[in-house]
């Protein structure tokens, strides 16, 4: 072998994957309930400044619980948003935590807005439901707050294997961005709090890479609705700035308002549906799109990032705003695939099927199946994704305390230390070979266009299998110049895995639901489709089952 | 993002070396020299066009020029790059 690296060994009561705000809040809850247990996150860039949290509009849900049942809301959810396909006890115990959550982060430091009167100040979206802002030093907080209690933090280290005993989680490797060192760490319980996937498409949404994913995956653990994981955004084509809502405001060329083809009334947020118009319009001579902001349908209002005063982000704002008005000369908008897959299986406590290891936030959103039928955050439900990622975190603090301290430090397992070893470094040790970013156009070609991976049909999703095949057969050839090119190699194969398992599995959902859109199936099959589609590998291979989703336990239930 | 066309100016005489920018980076463009306690933009092509370094450094010492048009927005209609 002539790569030349370090090796550290490291043993730990619990180990995050991870350090976003669903890490920090899993490290922060776990601490508070158990002081005396270890707490190591490993970040693969900086603890606090990584993720997603730091980098949206800083909007979070706001439930009135004197107002409101929780229950009303999952009815309206499953309904209008989730097409029953969503776990509703668990949806309804994350509406019940709501104001715990706000309560929650306020302790641990993020700047929550609040009236004189000590009221949070929210503002309101229907009679007992609201929004709120929070301020972007969210996770820098928190990171002193995790500190303080004693959480070990290292960063720009990448976990990239899952290690196993007697088929429990007993740790994981990783390696050095900065210098190659290899890491075996052994750990009682094992957190994944490694985001979704997103493909390095869109600007901001670019560390959802999937790497976490994959190794979920690698390990045996089972993951479910892999293909809800395709969120579109409408973006100006020039800044390809996303315009949040522009869905309720287009117009074609011939001047037409054509939200009215497929919405009758105002809808949460973005639907498929609006994609599949946009490109109705751009194939029958009636595009492009424009969204004409001084339309009744616009709200034209501020951003809702202005809405409270949040120093921290204000200047990211301000920046992002600048520059795109620079170049924004005209209003065309056409979508660009955000992805959002985030499909690790966890039960009611975010364990996996793997005992011992556990999956929160944007890893195991769609996973949890709390949303149903919708990608990760915002998953038409707009300032969800902070909230789920704490709401994980929290949910999943007392069975992993409880599973580390009733279990012993695993053995370690050196053959298995040393097959990820050789499995992590081959890329560089490659004499020639293509590059990965060869691997992730490939994808990025094949999950990229509108009508592959979100108005799908069965022809169309052949031809994008087909490509990512070519992409896949790619993966072994990789060649590493470093280390950051050696974390985008292995990024890239997790990349193929999401796609792939994203194209098998629409093809066999032969229906629409939610934000799962075909074609050639445009309606909502309940009779048939009343399913989860489970994927697993088993020795090497890819396998898919269904499961039939538990509905007769549940209060909401489809019209027949 | 791969492959961006996007500019990073820094200016090392305003740099104080605090560090943030490269804490910042949340997609590992930016490095540091810790000799000379200044940021190394090492993996520009990946830069996201994200504006979080150039918020982070109170001293103006780095300004990020987005070239839009070098991201792909992948769309199979010719003039969606
Ligand atoms: C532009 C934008 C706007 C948004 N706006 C809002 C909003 O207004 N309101 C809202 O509620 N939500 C919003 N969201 C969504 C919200 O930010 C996310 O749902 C939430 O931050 C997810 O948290 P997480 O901790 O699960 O994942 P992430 O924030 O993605 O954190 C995952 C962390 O894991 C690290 N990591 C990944 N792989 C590895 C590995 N192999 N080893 C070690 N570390 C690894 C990553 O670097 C990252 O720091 C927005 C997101 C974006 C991108
Ligand atoms: S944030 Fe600014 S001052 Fe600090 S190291 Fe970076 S460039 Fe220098
Ligand atoms: S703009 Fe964002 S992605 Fe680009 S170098 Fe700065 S922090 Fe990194």
């Amino acid at each position: 072998m002539k790569t030349q690296v370090d090796r550290k060994t490291l043993s730990t009561d619990v180990l995050i994957a991870g350090g976003g705000v669903g890490g920090l809040t899993a490290a922060i809850s776990i601490k508070e309930i158990a002081p005396e247990l270890d707490v190591l996150i490993v970040e693969k860039q900086t603890c606090g400044y990584g993720g997603k949290a730091n980098k949206g509009g800083g909007v979070l849900q706001y439930f009135d619980l004197t107002k409101m049942d929780p229950w009303d809301f999952v009815k309206y959810h499953a309904n209008v948003i989730g097409g029953f396909l969503g776990d509703q006890e668990l949806l309804a115990k994350y509406v019940s935590m709501n104001n715990h959550m706000l309560d929650k982060l306020t302790e641990w430091g993020a700047k929550v807005p609040k009236n004189p009167d000590g009221t949070y100040n929210v503002m309101p979206t229907g009679p007992a439901t609201a929004i709120i802002g929070v301020d972007l030093d969210i996770t820098l907080k928190m990171r002193r707050t995790a500190e303080k209690l004693g959480v070990k933090i290292i960063d720009k280290v990448a976990i990239t294997d899952l290690l196993k005993k007697d088929g429990k989680i007993a740790g994981a490797t990783g390696f050095s961005l900065l210098d190659g060192t290899f890491y075996e760490i052994t750990a009682k319980a094992v957190i994944m709090a490694t985001g979704s996937q997103n493909y390095r498409i869109g600007s901001m949404w670019g560390s959802g890479r999937g790497d976490g994913i994959a190794a979920v995956y690698r390990a045996g653990a089972e993951l479910r609705n892999v293909e809800f994981g395709n969120f579109a955004q409408l973006v100006r084509v020039r800044s390809h700035t996303e315009v949040v809502y522009g869905e309720n405001f287009m117009y074609n060329a011939k001047g037409e308002h054509i939200t009215k083809n497929f919405l009758k009334e105002r809808e949460p947020d973005i639907s498929s549906k609006a994609i599949r118009e946009w490109y109705w319009a751009m194939t029958n001579g009636t595009g492009p799109v424009h969204l004409r902001f001084d339309s009744p349908q616009s709200e034209g209002g501020a951003p809702l990032s202005r809405l409270w005063d949040r120093p921290y982000g204000q200047e990211f704002w301000r920046l992002n705003h600048e520059r795109a008005a620079a170049v924004d000369t005209d209003t065309e908008v056409c979508p660009l695939l955000i992805g959002e897959q985030s499909p690790i299986k966890v039960g009611h406590d975010m364990q996996t099927t793997i005992p011992g290891l556990y999956a929160i936030g944007d890893a195991s959103y769609c996973g949890s199946a709390a949303p149903g039928a919708v990608p990760a955050p915002p998953g038409r439900n707009r300032g969800s994704g902070i909230l789920n990622a704490v709401f994980a975190g929290i949910s999943c603090a007392e069975s992993v305390a409880n599973h580390a301290k009733s279990n012993p430090l695993p053995e370690v397992d050196k053959e298995q230390i040393e097959k990820s070893f050789t499995r992590v470094f081959a890329p560089l040790e490659r004499e020639s070979g293509c590059t990965c970013k060869d691997v992730i156009r490939k994808v990025q070609e094949a999950m990229g266009p509108m009508e592959y991976s979100v108005y799908m049909h069965a022809d169309r999703i052949a031809q994008a299998l087909a490509i990512v095949l070519e992409a896949k057969a790619l993966v072994p050839q990789m060649k590493a110049v470093d280390f950051h090119d050696l974390l985008s190699c292995h990024e890239a194969e997790a990349m193929v895995l999401s796609a792939e398992m994203h194209y098998r599995a629409a093809e066999m959902r032969k229906e629409s639901r939610g934000w799962f859109l075909r074609e050639d199936y445009p309606e909502m099959d309940n009779k048939n489709w009343l399913k989860w589609i489970i994927v697993k590998n088993v020795d090497g291979e890819m396998t898919f089952s269904t499961e039939d989703v538990p509905i007769e336990k549940w209060p909401v239930k489809p019209m027949a | 993002m791969i492959d961006t066309k996007h500019e990073i100016v820094f200016h090392p005489e305003k740099c104080v070396g605090c560090g943030l920018c490269y804490k910042a980076c949340f997609v590992d463009v930016i490095r540091w020299d810790e000799e000379n306690k200044k940021p190394v933009f090492k993996y520009v092509e990946d830069c996201e066009h994200c504006f979080y370094c150039e918020s982070v450094c109170k001293r103006g010492a780095i300004e990020v020029k987005p070239n839009y048009a070098s991201e792909r927005l992948l769309q199979h209609f010719d003039r969606y790059r």
